[in-house]
């Protein structure tokens, strides 16, 4: 603003003294003060006056200066300090991630982790690279376990009867219970748990109490390998199958490649072991399945059975029996004239060890002992089958023991009782009725990350610490013991881990779980550290696990089993089984795990009673489709009388006779946070997932109810129709895929492909305007003679040596989903919750599609087959997105990838339209508005959280290449192969996608671009996708059909 | 009637009308009761049925500004539009729209090139109407971006990003044939409207009136200078409009058929999208006029001969409309194409077919009753027929754009678009917007163009000779066609 000068007028005409003076009267003269009063006020009131306050000209520049300066704040960011570090801690410098090794306890066994940590906030799990079970990956549970640690909801306060109380009251209450301790009796229901220090500290428990007991509590009910086992051997020894090694796999219901088994990544690495093929030459496994309900191991299958679970005991006689197992008779039965029985047996024999059979966790003891005599008969223990002798001696039912605990419990003859990890109140058997157990023992201590069911009919309720907040100790699936070191102290300071629990408990003191564990490991003998301790700590708080600390392999011939298959439970059975995305419910209260969709049925958000269509038929229910949404019948499924209501749901491949439901659902967690209430011109309240209270209340059935009393995994059920419907959302269609039609996904026999390895390719439609196929190096494009990647200004970029491409193996990947949870994560994609899902704005960036393939012979309709294919964005050459957008906010980048710039994005969605693979994904809302401040830390700082209308998709994971380039860049050295490695090619436990520099002829995704199964997806299109997949061979048996008996 | 014809007179309007052409305007007026019964409308109170329909189409404006302010507070999501279809209706709205003000410059430029002397009656209106669903059309494609504070990137304003639009895309082209396209109509439009403008100042009671009239009227005198300069610009801004009525819609059908999506991907859309608009844009039009004329008792100057002329380019190009329908059938059976065909088949008898033989009937089956003689001229017959075809033509635009979309390549990304309540209000709010703006038009401008009609009176004809001696046009002394104007007076 310019200043003006301001004119002063002269004080006084009379103040010039110095000339001749002039006056009108003496009063003027003497210059008395009340002629000057006059005088100054000669002509009219306040004309004279100089203005008060503020002159015009004062008014004006004030009035420009506040406008310029409103206009000004508002360009202004909010006020943010940063405060330096006043002392550095050691290794952290800002920006850069460090990496810790930890282990996260899963199902009874450490999985073992390297942890992604910015500036002290963990970020990113991944698998720990140097373990011998993980090899660099992870499922898809402990992905998202980052996310259970800024869960919301996490209890933050210690309560006695509901009331808050602190640590130290706690501890003081310990200290007195101790006191005269000798009489008491007092029992641990804990998760099952591998933890040296707890078991140490059962130990002390045990000596510090007159009657002491631990039981283990499972959600999902009876450890039948264990029990079958302990039938085959004598000694419960852990098997660990090494599907690599197997020419012939035949699976009785066990999902042995979903994401809930136990040793899941390994079972999926080895297997994928066995079926990768990189040229014509290499041999495969076959896989042949007998199941009831479709699992993505059903989906890799190359031979399968629908059977109902409770059948499968009788086929499994029926095998052993042909292939004369010790105490088996060939008894008739229904099986005698299967052709697919007499083709698996006849393929198992002809295999001998490196055959293999395996019992799910659906069928009962006898039928894994029965496996285990069957390996046994063919030679295979010991080459495909490893018994790992985990030491323990023996173990009982968990049935037996939770009814003796109830019944003591009911008896009053129980002091205390400790809860660990589980939630009987929720999950128990009905039978038990374990609420009202708890309430006559005395003293109910729940330790639990929620306020959930069992926390709210317990006395104490102690907040849990995450595994990432807490010291602890855990043995991997071989017995590999690991360190579990936290990354972050405990967001509630009240929250404590459950040996420091056991410990108070044991001893009336407060130790820390450090020292705790460093006792265990001082003491325990063998030591697992050699001398000197504090260095052999320091190394495994590196490595993270102490190798060589493995059980030992044993070997053994198991006993003649004899299994009379119990009778058929009528007409319906129903089927319980762990949720894929939710696990035992202990995953429920996770968005990431609510929005995947369950791998086969794609629903979110709900559990549902799977069923086939034939018996959906048979009670006169079904699952409507109309206008984009499902509205399935809700039906009251019921068991000795207790109901419960849920929307069934139809699955071609599913066994008739038989409902499957999964568990985890129905949940009822207490939130402490507000309910979201916003005016009624705001759609904050129906987008916030986070606004309604905890995430999980609320959501499905809780399945316990239809449970017998010993949590049988099989049980029988009647179904009453409601007549109610119920809006079921998926994340896709149902559909059958005409494989001829869409060579989408590419699938040929073995023999075919024995016969034609490029057999993928002949199934491609010709590109237009093309004789043969060029490499990516060469664009024929609409717009320009020479692509723009091969301009100058392109070729400048130091980014241009490095030309990136991917190659997904379709015949390795199981479609477990841990890929898709890991890019959420890696890639801060958010979550919209059920409605949104249900208009079709999910958000992820890599889906796994799932097809039904009837091979163009409809009497298969009930029996397809299933395959699931991974979907990233797939970084076309001549993108069809690029070329549309107004505002250039979609580009190529130098190095080939097809990069998104959300910051220049105005949303047209005209890029989404144009994508022929519709992996492009649109916030159609303002998702991060109303996270919770706890999900904002789980965020990734190197990934820009996206706002309100912009386009965003698959980024090739380009901070992380961008991260190796940087550090290559540093050295002063070319990037290797395998240096970048993108989140969902981390995670993948059957390391079925390859990624990498297409500029290297020596890459490993060079190498795999030239496998001749490799196929482009709509390559006929002409937009030279960067994806590639291999196509699917199956190793069909010729004594049976394609796909099916 | 003249019995004499000789040489044709030199300007297009000069009228050598022939003698077997029944009169453009019947009733035998004159020049004054022209100019009378044309401004009076503009002078005199609204009659009670304007008060009514402004009022209800300003209630639906104000729900459309509270759609907007709605869509604008929360975001797209409030829309239908989903992860396949990210286009739905603001998109099907906006082709709409664009459609609709076809009409009015092919009525102005088009007809005006190729002599059709008809066009007088109803140029405009049909101007208007093409300006005001202009507006309408330029409204959707703003709202519907996901970040509207940017939009304003579209444009290729230099900045200090030293970016530019990316002009391959058919979405900034877009941007350029509409923006356009609305100029040259606006300006032609008030081109064509000056020497009216200058008839009402002369008729001005009031001041403001006379100073407003006045000030547009841009010092029309009606001096012979004026009018020469008049006709040159006239003519030559019709030279301009003729190839963008062409290109506007061909433009926008560019949207589609530039991308790779089944069922976009087609050459044939741009002559398709151009007789689609047309067909739209005259079914509007005849909407509009047949109320019009009514309420303002003009049915002397829109005849029932320009409505059968409307009807017949109706005809026309819903024939030609349909057989684009029928040809892409063929064409997505000739290609071999599996995406190709099943995007046909899908709409035919997919989840969306109601839709399209919604759209089929309107546009193909029903316009072909007006080979019919009697009912080209049945004004009910005609009303409805003209909303059913626009109903069709929103069904074209909305099966061209969701049922493509909604099963593309990937089965597995298949889904279905469900319109959400703000959906419905914009569209009816945009209704609102256009009568909005008509009514206003209708309120305080010419809706017929006076100066034009009289050229094309008999009397204007220089070889008019009286023979009925009625003296409308005075007495064989036919008066210099700039002359009709501004002597007027009140």
């Amino acid at each position: 603003m310019i200043e003006l000068p301001i004119i002063e007028a002269p004080e006084a005409a009379g103040a010039s003294s110095s000339q001749q003076r002039f006056w009108r009267s003496f009063a003027h003269l003497r210059k008395d003060p009340a002629f000057a009063e006059i005088a100054q006020h000669e002509f009219m009131p306040g004309a004279t006056d100089p203005p008060s306050g503020a002159s015009r000209r004062q008014f004006l520049q004030l009035l420009g200066a506040s406008m310029a300066m409103a206009g000004l704040s508002a360009c202004r960011r909010p006020v943010e300090t940063i405060l330096p570090y006043a002392q550095k801690p050691e290794e952290i410098i800002p920006g850069i991630p460090l990496f810790y090794a930890t282990a996260m306890p899963f199902r009874g066994v450490a999985s073992p982790l390297l942890v992604e940590s910015h500036e002290g906030r963990p970020t990113k799990i991944e698998g720990n690279p140097q373990h011998p079970s993980a090899q660099g990956a992870t499922g898809l549970f402990e992905q998202a376990s980052i996310l259970n640690l800024y869960d919301p909801d996490r209890s933050s306060t210690i309560r006695r009867d509901g009331d808050a109380v602190t640590w130290d009251d706690f501890v003081a209450f310990c200290g007195q219970f101790t006191g005269g301790a000798a009489g008491k009796r007092v029992v641990v229901l804990s998760e099952e748990t591998s933890s040296p220090t707890a078991l140490a500290l059962a130990q002390q428990l045990g000596q510090a109490f007159g009657q002491f007991q631990w039981v283990t509590y499972r959600a999902e009910g009876e450890d039948a390998e264990k029990l079958g086992m302990q039938q085959a051997f004598g000694s419960p020894y852990r098997p660990q199958y090494e599907f690599g090694q197997a020419q012939v796999i035949v699976s009785l219901d066990a999902d042995f490649l979903g994401p809930t088994a136990r040793n899941f990544v390994h079972a999926t690495r080895s297997f994928a072991e066995g079926r990768r093929l990189s040229s014509a030459q290499d041999t495969m496994s076959r896989l042949y399945m007998v199941e009831s309900a479709y699992s993505v191991t059903g989906g890799m299958a190359d031979h399968r059975k629908r059977l109902r679970s409770s059948e499968v005991p009788a086929f499994a006689a029926a095998l052993a029996a042909q292939l004369g197992v010790g105490g088996m008779g060939r008894a008739g039965g229904q099986f005698d004239a299967d052709p697919f029985l007499a083709a698996v047996a006849a393929d198992l024999q002809a295999a001998g060890a490196q055959g293999m059979v395996l019992a799910g966790e659906t069928q009962s003891p006898e039928v894994h002992a029965l496996c285990a005599a069957i390996n046994s008969t063919l030679g295979s223990i010991g080459t495909t089958m490893t018994l790992i002798d985990t030491g323990e001696q023996s173990v009982t039912p968990q049935a037996d023991d939770l009814a003796q605990l109830a019944q003591d419990m009911n008896a009053g003859t129980v002091d205390a009782l400790v809860i660990i990890g589980a939630n009987p109140v929720y999950d128990a058997p009905p039978d038990l009725n374990f609420r009202a157990a708890m309430t006559q023992v005395a003293e109910t201590i729940h330790v639990g990350f929620h306020v959930d069911e069992t926390a709210s009919a317990a006395r104490w309720h102690l907040p849990r610490a995450h595994y990432l907040e807490a010291w602890g100790d855990a043995r991997a699936y071989d017995g590999t013991l690991s360190v579990i070191q936290p990354l972050i102290a405990p967001l509630y300071g009240d929250a404590h881990s459950e040996i420091e629990v056991l410990s108070a408990l044991a001893t009336g003191e407060d130790k820390a779980g450090y020292d705790l564990v460093r006792e265990t490991w001082r003491n325990a003998s063998p030591p697992p550290i050699a001398e000197p301790f504090e260095e052999g700590w320091r190394q495994v708080l590196h490595d993270g696990f102490v190798p060589n600390t493995a059980y030992p392999t044993t070997t053994a011939a198991a006993q003649p089993v004899t299994l009379t298959p119990a009778a058929s439970p009528g007409d319906l059975e129903i089927v319980f089984r762990l949720d894929p995305t939710v696990f035992d419910g202990s995953y429920a209260n996770n968005a990431w795990c609510q929005e995947l969709p369950d791998p086969i049925t794609k629903v979110v958000w709900d559990n549902v009673a799977v069923m086939s269509p034939q018996t959906a038929s048979d009670l006169g229910v079904s699952s409507e489709y109309s206008e984009g949404r499902y509205y399935s019948d809700l039906v009251i499924l019921s068991f000795d009388g207790r109901g419960v209501e849920l929307p069934v749901w139809i699955v071609p491949g599913h066994a008739d006779g038989s409902i499957s439901v999964t568990l985890g659902y129905g949940r009822a967690i207490a939130s402490t946070r507000d309910e979201r209430t916003s005016p009624f011109w705001d759609t904050d309240d129906k987008t916030d997932v986070y606004g309604h209270g905890a995430l999980a209340t609320g959501i499905g059935g809780n399945m316990a109810a239809l449970r017998n009393n010993v949590a049988a995994p099989v049980g029988t059920v009647e179904v009453e129709p409601t007549g109610r419907k119920y809006r079921v959302v998926t994340t896709q269609d149902h559909g059958t895929l005409d494989v001829e039609a869409r060579p989408l996904f590419r699938v040929g026999t073995y023999d075919e492909y024995r016969q034609d390895p490029s057999f993928a390719m002949e199934m491609e439609a010709p590109t237009p305007g093309e004789d043969e196929k060029v490499g990516f190096e060469e664009y024929p494009t609409l717009w320009e003679t020479r692509h723009p990647a091969v301009e100058a200004a392109m070729r400048d970029s130091s980014y241009y040596r490095n030309q990136w491409g991917m190659v997904i193996d379709l015949n390795t990947c199981t479609g477990c989903g841990a890929c898709i949870v890991a890019c959420q994560s890696e890639n801060n994609v958010q979550v919209v919750g059920k409605d949104e899902v249900g208009n079709g704005r999910e958000l992820h960036w890599l889906r796994l599609d799932r097809y039904f393939i009837s091979h163009g012979d409809e009497t298969l309709s009930d029996n397809p087959q299933m395959v699931l294919q991974p979907m990233p964005c797939q970084h076309c050459e001549n993108a069809p997105c690029e070329s549309v957008c107004p505002v250039a906010a979609t580009v190529h980048s130098p190095d080939g990838t097809n990069q998104m710039i959300y910051n220049r994005c105005i949303g047209t969605r005209y890029c989404a339209n144009n994508c022929p693979y519709k992996v492009r994904r649109f916030n159609y809302f303002n998702w991060v508005k109303t996270l919770p401040e706890t999900v904002h830390m789980a965020q990734n700082p190197n990934v820009t959280v996206r706002s309100r209308g912009v386009m965003e998709k698959c980024s090739f994971c380009i901070q992380r290449v961008r991260g190796a380039q940087k550090r290559a860049g540093l050295e002063e050295r070319a990037l290797a192969d395998g240096e970048v490695v993108t989140a969902c090619q981390q995670a993948c436990p059957a390391q079925a996608i390859t990624f990498g520099d297409l500029n290297d002829p020596n890459s490993a995704v060079s190498q795999q671009k030239h496998n001749s199964r490799n196929y482009e997806m709509l390559a006929e299109l002409n937009i030279k996708p960067r994806v590639s997949y291999l196509a699917r061979v199956q190793n069909t048996n010729a004594s049976l059909g394609s796909g099916e008996a | 009637m003249s019995t004499v014809h000789e040489s044709a007179s030199l300007t297009p309007h000069g009228g050598d009308g022939h003698h077997e052409d029944p009169p453009l305007v019947t009733g035998n007026l004159g020049f004054h009761e022209i100019t009378q019964l044309v401004s009076y409308h503009t002078e005199k109170r609204p009659p009670s049925t304007w008060y009514m329909a402004f009022a209800v189409s300003s209630t639906l404006l104000f729900v459309l500004l509270v759609m907007i302010a709605y869509l604008f507070w929360n975001g797209v999501g409030v829309w239908g539009n989903n992860n396949p279809v990210g286009w739905g209706w603001p998109i099907v709205n906006f082709v709409f729209w664009v459609g609709i003000g076809h009409a009015g410059t092919l009525i102005s430029a088009i007809l005006y090139l190729f002599r059709q002397k008809w066009r007088t009656a109803i140029n405009r209106s049909a101007e208007a109407m093409t300006i005001f669903a202009v507006i309408c059309a330029l409204l959707f494609p703003t709202i519907h971006v996901g970040r509207v504070w940017v939009i304003y990137w579209t444009l290729p304003i230099p900045n200090q990003m030293e970016m530019w639009p990316q002009f391959k895309s058919p979405l900034l082209w877009d941007v350029f044939a509409v923006s356009v396209y609305f100029t040259v109509s606006l300006i032609f439009w008030y081109v064509g409207l000056v020497p009216d403008l200058a008839t009402l100042r002369d008729r001005a009671r009031t001041a403001l009136r006379r100073r407003l009239t006045g000030f547009f009227a841009l010092g029309w005198t009606g001096a012979n200078r004026h009018w020469r300069n008049y006709e040159k610009a006239y003519l030559l801004l019709a030279a301009l409009a003729t190839p963008l009525v062409l290109s506007v819609h061909s433009v926008v059908s560019f949207d589609f058929a530039v991308s790779i999506v089944p069922g976009w991907h087609t050459t044939i859309f741009p002559p398709y999208f151009v007789a689609g608009a047309i067909f739209s844009g005259f079914a509007m039009v005849m909407t509009l006029l047949i109320i019009a004329r009514k309420i303002y008792g003009i049915e002397n100057i829109i005849t029932m001969d320009h409505l059968e002329k409307m009807a017949i380019i109706i005809l026309v190009t819903g024939t030609m409309v349909g057989f684009a329908y029928i040809t892409e059938f063929f064409i997505a059976w000739y290609s071999q194409v599996e995406y190709e065909q099943y995007a046909f088949l899908n709409r035919s008898t997919g989840p969306y077919a109601w839709a399209y033989w919604t759209m089929m009937s309107c546009n193909l089956l029903f316009p072909q009753f007006f080979w019919i003689k009697r009912l080209r001229r049945s004004i009910p017959f005609l009303f409805v027929t003209s909303i059913i075809v626009n109903i069709g033509m929103w069904f074209e635009r909305f099966v061209i754009t969701v049922t493509s979309l909604h099963r593309d390549f990937l089965p597995s990304s298949w889904d279905y678009f469900n319109p959400t309540l703000v959906d419905v209000l914009t569209l009816i709010g945009s209704f609102g917007l256009f009568m909005t703006l008509f009514l206003i038009f209708l309120r305080f401008l010419p809706m017929v163009a006076m100066a034009e009609i009289k050229m094309v009176l008999p009397e204007a004809d220089p070889h008019y000779y009286d023979d009925h001696g009625d003296g409308h046009a005075g007495h064989a002394a036919p008066s210099p066609t700039g002359q009709t104007e501004g002597a007027e007076g009140a």
